[in-house]
């Protein structure tokens, strides 16, 4: 378990504070999702998970281990995978992997063992000899992912690992990840793809302006947020006839392409769809229940624009 | 250690790559001194028709003793320069490099020249060229050989037997006159005098140059690091920060003695192979190790410390090439020192390539051993302490990247 107690810190010469009290609680094995818009706060908490950043003592714990101790052991069983390459272009797959193995203090068959491993779960065996640089973006996600597995860690922290990459080699990091998480490792994973965290993540929280805004099981929280309404996406735009026989569907409201109309039972939803049906409407989509990650996200942080 | 390890191979490897790097530790030195040295060779070997200054103490003040200083006076290029001082201040004046040398004829002039013994004594400025030394030396030498014959003659005639010049004996010059420098541990005295060359200011002086060049290749690996987040994946691997920078360190600092060797290499086999003159290395090993090792600590420091200065790595390679450029002007790399007014002479103390030079200069010109370098040694070993700790600073910032 994985608890993180009125967690604060704010930058130099900062007006406000990166990350103001937070408390959160991982559970241990599971894959938590990180999410927030741009400046929230997320690659700062992964740095003071990671020891990048100062951890106030009693602030973050590790099945009871306080991180914020020096030489604490608990710290060897984690492991960072930053947003951007952060390995050697101009070395090979076998030369990083070797160095970041080495520099972890791994013994000579260990670290042989160990390199085997992570480049059969990343699927790196055919390019251990090819310099990162010649590597594809998707090659190059997995060679990052890789290093950070060397340290065979209990707590996994991934930064976006999935950015810029074609659809196939991010369900092969994706796939990887869940394989990770079956053998026992718990996952931080932090992304902007609503699609990739919906699939993957058993808990979320989203945090905005260094706070945590929502907390808990993503199923619940998406049930929970669901509104009780009819959300129908035109093809074309409705006349002032349709407009107004239209109307006179208690609580509507019509916003461009999008018609909103609040249903409480299945025989108003019947109802809803007949007088559409008479309106002759062209209908794109229609979508009732529980809302997607993304309605959801959008909802809590308030659409606006951030930087 | 075995960590440690890890990065000096993984710093080598990427070095190795680089082939910009490389061309800037090795090829553009060797280049600058064969183009330097053969372009400057007459410049630096022309002595032209300069009057030497020099002192006299005459301890005997006999009529031979004040012959001799008639002797030296009808000497073209040499000039007498006239003082009350005695013998210590004189000294004092010509180690101050007031005048080239100080000659003192010794008392008992007369009989230590019949004896064949040390009659005079020829004291050096620090610096003083070889080649001037051995020109004032024969002088001397033939002077008092004279001297010596004519003395025995004139005994000789005295005595009214004819038959007795064929006992006239040539004395050795070399031993009527004893040549001491005023440098402390020079050895110029001896008879392998090498001609003073473009070469000894040449190489030294553009391998100080590139030595300090490393902060290019060492600040643009940093900085990567930093901005591909490499430096904060290894510091989040819960080791501490003075092994990352020790992995910095160690590998630039062999790079940088083996730019020693190569450039030295080059001075004593490739330039005479090309025509030029032999790089003499002077008679201490253990002097050139010295001033050589503490003046790579001071460019690994110095290239360190420009690595935490800069952001990107256009930042450092002008930086560091601006100020190396300032430094080499300033420290006698471009234009030699003896060539500058003393005000910009004063003002080279500032440069840190000028340290090395003059640590290097000691050894390669001079003949100097280890106790000649340990100023330049320690001076440049505080320079690159200082850095080093300013560095490690800057380096241990928490948030810094």
């Amino acid at each position: 378990m994985i608890k993180i107690r009125q967690l604060q810190f704010t930058y130099q010469g900062a007006d406000q504070p990166a990350l103001a009290n937070i408390n959160l609680c991982v559970k241990s094995k599971s894959i938590f999702g990180l999410l927030g818009p741009n400046g929230a706060g997320k690659t700062t908490l992964l740095s003071m998970l990671s020891g990048l950043l100062p951890r106030p003592a009693r602030s973050i714990f590790i099945d009871d281990c306080d991180l914020s101790s020096g030489n604490n052991p608990c710290n060897s069983g984690l492991s960072l995978v930053p947003q951007d390459y952060a390995f050697y272009q101009n070395l090979t797959v076998k030369e990083n992997l070797n160095f970041f193995a080495g520099v972890q203090g791994m013994a000579k068959p260990v670290l042989k063992t160990r390199l085997g491993e992570v480049s059969e779960i990343t699927g790196l065996q055919q390019r251990l000899n090819q310099k990162a640089t010649t590597l594809s973006g998707g090659l190059k996600r997995r060679l990052n992912l890789a290093i950070g597995l060397l340290n065979s860690p209990k707590l996994l922290l991934l930064d976006e690992p999935t950015v810029g990459i074609d659809p196939h080699s991010r369900h092969f990091i994706l796939e990887a990840i869940r394989e990770i998480n079956r053998q026992g490792t718990t996952i931080i994973y932090t992304s902007h793809y609503m699609e990739e965290v919906e699939a993957l993540c058993d808990e979320i929280a989203v945090l905005d302006k260094g706070q945590v805004v929502v907390e808990g099981s993503l199923q619940a929280l998406l049930q929970a947020q669901g509104k009780r309404s009819l959300c129908v996406d035109l093809i074309d735009l409705p006349e002032a006839q349709q407009l107004e026989a239209l109307g006179k569907m208690p609580g509507l409201t019509h916003n461009s392409l999008r018609l909103d109309i609040p249903v409480s039972s299945e025989v108003e939803i019947l109802k809803a769809l007949e007088t559409l049906q008479e309106q002759e409407l062209g209908i794109g989509r229609i979508h009732y229940g529980a809302h997607n990650l993304e309605e959801l996200f959008l909802d809590i942080t308030q659409r606006t624009l951030r930087d | 250690m075995k960590r440690l390890w890890y990065f000096i191979h993984k710093e080598l490897l990427l070095l190795g790559r680089d082939l910009h790097g490389l061309l800037l530790l090795f090829v553009m030195p060797a280049v600058f001194i064969l183009i330097m040295t053969f372009a400057l060779q007459n410049q630096y070997a022309d002595e032209g028709q300069v009057k030497i200054d020099y002192f006299l103490l005459d301890q005997d003040d006999s009529p031979l003793s004040r012959e001799l200083i008639e002797s030296l006076a009808q000497i073209d290029n040499l000039h007498r320069l006239s003082t009350a001082m005695n013998e210590q201040a004189l000294r004092a004046a010509t180690a101050e490099d007031d005048s080239k040398f100080l000659m003192i004829i010794n008392k008992n002039f007369e009989q230590q020249l019949l004896a064949g013994k040390s009659a005079l004594r020829l004291e050096i400025a620090p610096g003083t060229k070889p080649v001037m030394v051995h020109l004032v030396n024969a002088q001397l030498q033939n002077i008092l050989g004279q001297l010596s014959l004519k003395i025995q003659l004139q005994a000789l005639l005295a005595m009214g037997d004819p038959g007795a010049v064929e006992t006239l004996t040539q004395v050795d010059g070399k031993a009527l006159v004893t040549v001491q420098s005023l440098y402390k541990g020079s050895s110029a005295d001896k008879d392998s005098q090498e001609r003073p060359s473009s070469v000894q200011q040449n190489v030294p002086g553009w391998l100080l140059f590139s030595m300090f060049f490393i902060a290019i290749p060492l600040s643009n690996t940093l900085i990567s690091e930093r901005s591909q987040g490499t430096l904060a994946r290894l510091q989040s691997m819960n080791f501490p920060y003075y092994t990352i920078l020790l992995g910095k360190l160690i590998p630039y600092f062999l790079i940088n003695l083996l730019q020693v060797v190569g450039m030295l290499l080059i001075g004593v086999y490739l330039v005479p192979m090309l025509g030029g003159e032999r790089l003499n290395l002077g008679n201490s090993f253990a002097g050139l190790a010295v001033i050589s090792l503490s003046a790579s600590f001071a460019a690994v420091a110095y290239a360190l410390f420009i690595a935490q200065l800069a952001r990107t790595t256009e930042q450092a390679t002008i930086l560091s090439g601006v100020c190396n450029i300032i430094m080499a002007a300033l420290g006698g790399v471009m234009v030699p020192r003896f060539v500058m007014p003393p005000v910009m002479q004063d003002l080279s103390v500032f440069s840190p390539m000028a340290w090395g030079l003059d640590g290097f200069l000691d050894i390669l010109l001079r003949n100097g051993g280890v106790n000649a370098v340990l100023h330049e040694a320690a001076a440049l070993s505080i320079f690159g302490l200082g850095l080093l700790l300013l560095s490690a600073f800057l380096f241990s910032r928490p948030g810094k990247h």
